[in-house]
């Protein structure tokens, strides 16, 4: 699993993993982030069951167990969350953050030790060590019940789907290029986001943000100029071509 | 390779069930039987007393599959735990071949997590023995059901007019035990199976 540190700032980390060179054939490749400060840690969509041994040995490189004390899932798809089962075996005093609407759902991938913190649907702050965390909200992008979580303090978003592409392996980490990188995402978002009303309220809610790192959950993050590139782009773009005339 | 234990608990459970539906069936044999006994009168005496047992044995296997189900089912429960715990061990078993540096942060969990596993399997092995028992015990009712359709088939001898009907119910006493005595089989054979190959295993 590749680590890549994308922000640090004394005991404030941001390390994303992802690239899992022994990940098997026809599952698809996940970034994972931890987030660190103080003597705390967060896991933010920790990824699914065949990724949580490499995940699990990558963290405690940065990390002891006693360390990571939050989860986080942005929804409830088994590529965000099916290793939870695994989870709860190694982090037992651990607490999950997820959508309130998704807990009886998520509690099918096996919790009986970590305790399930349920995010209101107007979002939520908590605090991790030294820093404060903001679970915005992103319901439609694409699950119905959806969170991305915006750390102001690196000013970092951790966009979940939203900016997702599928690549092949070995693309790289930052987007380079809109018109590049664009129909990378096209499909992607057509067909994931089924509403043009949540997808503006989520551009009216982070266009006030003031983004360094947009990181999504597949494919390469955005920097400046590309983050104000992005959200053009996707205001611009008709999602929910699904449903024929 | 062999069924892991939850299925095998699970098809055990199933294989009751069934078994629990006949009894139900010889139930309502008996209940036949017995308006049958009333109609025929004092030709029939001996075969009314027969009634109380086929009712009697339904109940009995009835009650026992409820049981033997109930036991199954919890031990197929128990049984996807324990698979969870190993399936988490063999996670972990590749986490300490990589050395992180926090290895040992996680080693109190992985020691619990074997230890839940030991007691789970601990639990699982007398489980099992406890529903090989418990499945021995069931076919006592089987030798009971055959003796009653035996009984039945003498009495129908000699009840004259009804002797055809009083036959029908002994004929379907004998089949109702011998579906029933093929799901125990079933059952039977597929903790037999495991038993032979976990020793095999040890």
């Amino acid at each position: 699993m590749l680590a890549t540190v994308l922000y640090e700032d004394g005991d404030h980390r941001w390390i994303m993993f992802a690239r899992d060179p022994g990940k098997p054939d026809g599952i698809i490749d996940t970034n994972q982030y931890l987030i660190q400060s103080g003597n705390e840690a967060i896991l933010l969509d920790p990824g699914g069951i065949e990724l949580f041994a490499p995940m699990l040995s990558s963290v405690l490189k940065y990390v002891p167990a006693e360390g990571i004390t939050k989860l986080f899932a942005s929804h409830q798809d088994p590529d965000i969350i099916s290793s939870l089962g695994l989870w709860d075996q190694a982090l037992p005093n651990a607490e999950l953050y997820s959508p309130w609407l998704w807990e009886s759902f998520i509690r099918h991938f096996g919790m009986n030790n970590i305790t399930y913190k349920a995010i209101p649907d107007e979002g939520m702050t908590i605090t991790l060590g030294r820093i404060q965390l903001q679970f915005i909200p992103a319901h439609y992008l694409h699950s119905s019940g959806n969170f991305h979580v915006w750390d102001a303090k690196a000013g970092i978003l951790m966009s979940g789907d939203v900016g997702a592409a599928l690549e092949e392996p070995g693309a790289p980490l930052w987007v380079d290029s809109m018109e590049r990188h664009g129909p990378k995402m096209k499909k992607f978002h057509q067909r994931w986001m089924p509403s043009d009303a949540a997808k503006h309220d989520w551009i009216r809610r982070v266009s006030a943000l003031d983004i360094k790192i947009m990181a999504p959950q597949h494919g390469r993050l955005f920097k400046p100029p590309h983050v104000a590139d992005f959200l053009r782009w996707f205001e611009q773009l008709p999602v929910g071509v699904a449903i024929k005339g | 390779m062999a069924a892991p234990v939850f299925i095998i608990a699970a098809s055990v459970s199933a294989e009751l069930h069934q078994a629990m539906i006949e009894a139900r069936g010889l139930a309502l044999t008996a209940k036949n039987a017995r308006a049958l006994a009333v109609r025929a009168g004092s030709k029939t005496v001996g075969f009314r007393a027969i009634t109380d047992f086929i009712e009697e044995l339904a109940s009995a296997i009835i009650s026992q599959s409820r049981v033997i189900n109930h036991h199954a089912e919890k031990l197929s429960t128990q049984a996807v735990t324990a698979w969870h715990s190993d399936n988490a061990m063999a996670h972990f078993r590749w986490v300490e071949a990589q050395k992180p540096e926090h290895l040992a942060s996680i080693r109190p969990h992985i020691n619990q997590c074997d230890k839940q596993l030991d007691a789970l399997n601990h639990e699982l092995q007398i489980g099992l023995r406890d529903l090989i028992g418990q499945i021995d015990e069931s076919y006592k009712h089987i030798r009971t059901a055959n003796l009653i359709a035996t009984s039945s088939h003498v009495e129908a001898a000699t009840a004259g007019d009804f002797r055809e009907q009083l036959e029908v119910i002994a004929d379907n006493i004998r089949k109702t035990a011998d579906r029933i005595a093929a799901h125990l089989n079933r059952a039977n054979s597929l903790l037999s199976q495991n038993h032979r190959e976990r020793k095999i295993a040890c």
